[in-house]
């Protein structure tokens, strides 16, 4: 706590009025990034007392030193370190891909396979239903612009977080049923999410002009893209493949360089970026031997690249908006909760798994992260007149989430008995 | 945009040198060893730059300002983490003092004599702005590095003083130049004070030197329980990047800055064996962007006053060097002698040469600063190519002639 207080008191100081004279402003973007990369990851740990996630304490602390509330970071600044996230999203998808293990996927296909159609339906057809409701908060937006971004809403709502999945299964030292359930739900969920949201932009796309008609054409375009993507995934994969077996060298360079380019060419191209490497990470692990060097090489460069994502994301927070918006995004937090239970119990029901799977599981689908802050950030980039409020609001949503989901999930391990029941080295 | 796909571009350059440049084949064969130290990603900094493709364009180049400080923060750090009490214990106290003045002397000399130069070349700019470039020159001179004789340590059968002498100077020697680049960047502080001019020097050079030896101290202090490979990871980046970011928000020497840090740091931690591996993985990739970034920055000049520069400083410098090594081993009672050949082994400038005069560049833009700029990094390569046949002269029959 005291090193916390220091390096505030250092930066308050760097930043007071007496050395303003001598400062340039146009040169702050380094101090910034260096500021939060330390302060982010202290309070991310200094939350994990509190037995919250890492991610969690990134995110505040972000809030707490950007524009809107210390004001350490300026809005030019949180600009500028934006360039990380293409990076930070190619990252969390190759982690997201490389955790799907087909040997355990098959196990328990049935029931997951089932989970992830009703609650993706269910929460999609919640939230369209909630649009209905929602405008009166909005009431400047047309119905079809309405329905478009419940869609998109829906979308995000049915994603969980696999990383932060996997950092409390880790941290509770959990093995058993429904440790595996959760964990493998949460992947292959999130790779239907990626293509799911293919879908809802391009259908929300055509909604959301109102002077355009309905364009059919979009599915085609969709296909394209989804399809395109998942090649250049395989190929991206096989490439990483074949490096991880005959070069071997600068693995985490090459792995960094992968990231980078494929989100960020692949975006300029329309494809997915995240679907991408969701795939390449996918195949890399259930194709080859590799997966264990792939997850190793990201995981040792990607703590810094993680704090500064999660912290400037949460220094990009508007809380002009959140202020406005704060009821709605707690009422949709809530709606959320609701309709995870009912997919998740029509799913394990209608699979037929036990009672328990049926009635507590849904607690563990409630963290949300990497993925649906990626989706957000997306949304903000291909609907820039109001993707901005939109993304804020989403990230009031993750941040709730993000903290009340891994005390779920913490909660319904122990409950069930499979916290503690081995030793973990890593997610 | 442009900024993203530079980034990328980068990092992509980075790995691919890092994987194929730095190989040590045979270091003596002409340009054998400018390539494998990497100087080579300045030219392909150039032609990135605005004389080339202008992928790497001035504005591209403010948006990569992080990475160029944390370039400069890194050297730096990595400088003076080196620079440990327990490791300048083992050698003799006349093995400092020689170091010293060695430099003062080169230092001394380059300025005076190019000063001398500067005056009728440049007369149109003011007395103050000659006498910084003379002193800025001056410093630069001072310095060299030990990675040529690293690189060459496997090619040098017969080790003996003469070696070891050299590796130790050329390892501190930086040490002097970087100071004195405070004094300077605290003093002759850009944008230049009308008033006040001592004390806000001294402020500056408080503030440089407290700053960072308070943040060498919270380093300590996080690291003072077992901390992961992972957590160093963070630590050691945020830090290097929020000390060189400061120095860069209020202009002060982002080398020296970072150097305080290092040197603090080093003397507190006990956890040296765990530092250096995660150095050795960042350290290539990270020196190879500065490097490129450095050659888009360059307004490549080679005129006139910039090729009678390059000439003095270069044979300068080697004066400097060679002849006043019999003097110093008398001054300091040196068990062995100090054969004026013997300097020749000090011609490498390294990195750290180069990181020098970008701080410089940075920290001062002007007109002047350009020709600087040229001046420095032409007589660095060329220094760097002339540089392993020097060493050849000079270790090889020393350290086979006569061992002590």
């Amino acid at each position: 706590m005291i090193l916390l207080a220091i390096i505030v008191v250092l930066m308050f100081f760097l930043k007071s009025p007496v050395l303003q004279p001598f400062s340039n402003n146009l040169q702050s973007s380094s101090i910034a990034l260096g500021f939060i990369m330390v302060f982010g990851f202290l309070f991310g740990k200094k939350l994990s007392w509190f037995k919250l996630p890492q991610i969690t304490g990134f995110i505040i602390a972000g809030v707490l030193c950007g524009p809107y509330v210390l004001k350490f970071l300026s809005v030019t600044d949180v600009k500028n370190l934006q360039i990380i996230d293409g990076l930070a999203l190619g990252l969390i998808a190759l982690t997201a891909g490389g955790g799907m293990r087909m040997k355990k996927l098959k196990g328990s296909f049935k029931t997951i396979s089932a989970v992830v159609f009703f609650q993706t339906f269910i929460i999609l057809a919640g939230f369209v239903v909630f649009s209905f409701v929602g405008r009166a908060f909005f009431p400047e937006m047309i119905l079809f612009q309405n329905v478009a971004a419940s869609i998109l809403l829906g979308t995000l709502a049915t994603a969980t977080s696999p990383s932060t999945t996997i950092a409390i299964i880790t941290e509770c030292k959990s093995r058993g049923k429904y440790t595996d359930f959760i964990l493998s739900t949460a992947v292959v969920k999130d790779f239907f999410v990626i293509i799911l949201f293919a879908f809802s932009i391009a259908i929300s796309k055509s909604l959301i002009s109102p002077f355009k008609s309905f364009d059919f054409g979009f599915i085609g375009k969709t296909l394209r893209d989804v399809g395109g993507s998942a090649v250049i995934g395989i190929i991206i994969g096989g490439g990483i493949i074949l490096y991880l077996k005959f070069i071997k060298k600068d693995i985490t360079l090459f792995i960094l360089s992968i990231a980078f380019f494929t989100y960020q060419i692949s975006r300029s191209y329309e494809y997915h970026p995240l679907l991408i490497c969701l795939m390449a990470g996918f195949i890399v692990q259930n194709l080859s031997s590799q997966g264990e060097s792939l997850i190793l090489a990201i995981e040792k460069i990607s703590v810094p690249v993680y704090v500064v994502f999660f912290a400037i994301s949460g220094a990009s927070v508007n809380l002009g908006v959140l202020k406005t918006t704060w009821l709605l995004a707690l009422i949709c937090v809530v709606w959320r909760g609701v309709l995870k239970f009912f997919g998740t119990f029509t799913g394990a029901k209608f699979a037929k798994d036990d009672p328990g799977i049926q009635k507590y599981s849904w607690a563990g689908f409630i963290s949300q992260a990497g993925v649906a802050l990626g989706m957000a950030i997306v949304i903000e980039n291909v609907f820039p007149e109001w993707g901005g409020e939109f993304k804020a609001f989403v990230l009031a949503i993750i941040a709730i989430n993000q903290i009340i989901g891994p005390i779920l999930l913490q909660k319904l391990l122990i409950k069930v008995g499979e916290a503690g029941k081995r030793e973990l080295n890593s997610g | 945009m442009q900024a993203i796909y530079a980034f990328g571009i980068l990092i992509l350059i980075s790995f691919l040198g890092a994987r194929f440049v730095f190989r040590r084949k045979n270091i003596f064969s002409p340009l054998n060893y400018f390539f494998s130290s990497g100087l080579i990603y300045i030219f392909l900094g150039l032609y990135l730059g605005k004389h080339g493709l202008n992928i790497l364009s001035v504005q591209v180049l403010e948006g990569l300002t992080p990475l160029i400080s944390l370039g400069l923060g890194w050297i730096g750090f990595l400088f003076g983490f080196q620079l440990e009490r327990k490791y300048l214990r083992k050698f003799p106290s006349n093995y400092i003092a020689l170091s010293f003045f060695q430099s003062l002397f080169v230092f001394f000399l380059v300025f005076v004599v190019v000063f001398s130069a500067l005056k009728p070349f440049f007369a149109s700019y003011s007395v103050f702005l000659l006498y910084g470039m003379a002193v800025t020159l001056g410093l630069l001179a001072s310095m060299n590095s030990p990675a040529l004789l690293n690189a060459a340590s496997s090619k040098i059968p017969e080790k003996g003083n003469y070696y070891y002498l050299a590796r130790f100077l050329a390892s501190i020697s930086a040490f002097w130049g970087i100071v004195g680049l405070a004094f300077i960047s605290s003093f002759w502080h850009f944008p230049f004070f009308e008033s006040k001019v001592f004390e806000n020097g001294l402020l500056f050079l408080l503030i440089s030197t407290a700053f960072p030896f308070i943040l060498g101290y919270f380093f300590h202090f996080l690291t003072l329980k077992k901390t992961s490979e992972q957590d160093l990871l963070v630590y050691i980046l945020g830090l290097v990047f929020f000390v060189s970011g400061a120095a860069f928000y209020f202009n002060l020497p982002t080398l020296y800055v970072c150097m305080v840090m290092g040197i603090t740091y080093s003397n507190l931690t006990k956890i040296h064996e765990e530092i250096y591996p995660l150095f050795l993985v960042t350290e290539k990739p990270l020196y190879i962007v500065l490097l490129v970034l450095i050659g888009a920055l360059w307004d490549f000049n080679i005129s006139y006053e910039v090729a009678i520069l390059v000439a003095l400083l270069f044979v300068v410098r080697i004066i400097g060097f060679v002849f006043p090594l019999r003097l110093f081993q008398k001054i300091l009672n040196f068990s062995f002698p100090l054969p004026a050949v013997f300097g020749l082994c000090f011609l490498s400038y390294g990195g750290i040469g180069v990181a020098f005069a970008v701080s410089i560049k940075l920290a001062y833009p002007l007109v002047l600063t350009d020709v600087f700029l040229s001046s420095a990094l032409i007589v660095i390569i060329l220094s760097e190519i002339l540089g392993p046949w020097a060493l050849k002269l000079s270790i090889f029959p020393l350290d086979s002639e006569k061992k002590i």
